[in-house]
């Protein structure tokens, strides 16, 4: 369809594939930042909230920080990727449970073992992991939507 | 917060407000797609669990 906008407008607004792949990097760092970047402050404000809250939420109800295991590669892989998706603030969150920013289980042998994997399961047997590790999730898979969103935007394939 | 139905709530709050944000521009088109988006899974896990309530634990 073609652009009703004047033309000076539309070239006003036009995005290069640097600064789109810019914005993209920048949204996954901070939930919304990439929106704000392209000056949906609005909407990049309430995507911030929404999305930091849910991961706060996971958090305080021992949502589990997925661990990538050898046994389970790919359901332990898709729910490290779930993880994943918020950003910096997923190995912020490792590092406070964990005491290291840890995304797999280690070997037997290795002297962090037992530990990591007694915090694990430690929060695994809370009443309200369930939950927290729905509200975790659906924060990364939130922001990775919006990744894709923010893509979207700066190619100008929606408003 | 132990409640189920108050995540119940809370979850299916935050993921309708989200997709309306994400999907839709015009703000009575969110508010009524939003609405669904809550309504339909609040509503369904409760028609579930009412369907579900002949088939004790």
């Amino acid at each position: 369809m073609a652009d009703s906008r004047p033309p000076g407008e539309a070239a006003a607004r036009e995005i290069s594939p640097a600064r789109a792949a810019l914005a993209v990097a920048v949204g996954w760092l901070l939930p919304g930042a990439g929106h704000a970047m392209l000056g949906r402050l609005r909407r990049a404000a309430l995507f911030f909230v929404l999305i930091l809250g849910s991961f706060g939420l996971g958090l305080a109800h021992d949502g589990r920080l997925a661990l990538y295991n050898d046994k389970e590669r790919f359901l332990t892989g898709l729910q490290l990727l779930a993880n994943v998706g918020i950003g910096p603030a997923d190995a912020f969150a490792r590092r406070s449970v964990y005491g290291e920013v840890a995304y797999a289980i280690p070997q037997e042998s290795d002297p962090t073992y037992v530990r990591r994997i007694e915090t694990f399961r430690k929060r695994q047997r809370s009443a309200v992991s369930a939950y927290g590790t729905a509200y975790l999730w659906t924060a990364g898979l939130m922001n990775l939507l919006l990744l894709l969103d923010v893509w979207d935007i700066a190619m100008r394939r929606k408003d | 917060m132990r409640s189920h139905f108050g995540h119940l709530v809370l979850y299916s709050g935050i993921v309708a407000v989200f997709f309306a944000a994400l999907t839709r521009r015009d703000r009575r088109e969110q508010l009524r797609f939003g609405g669904l988006v809550w309504l339909g899974m609040a509503g369904g896990v409760l028609l579930l669990a009412y369907l579900m309530l002949p088939f004790p634990r």
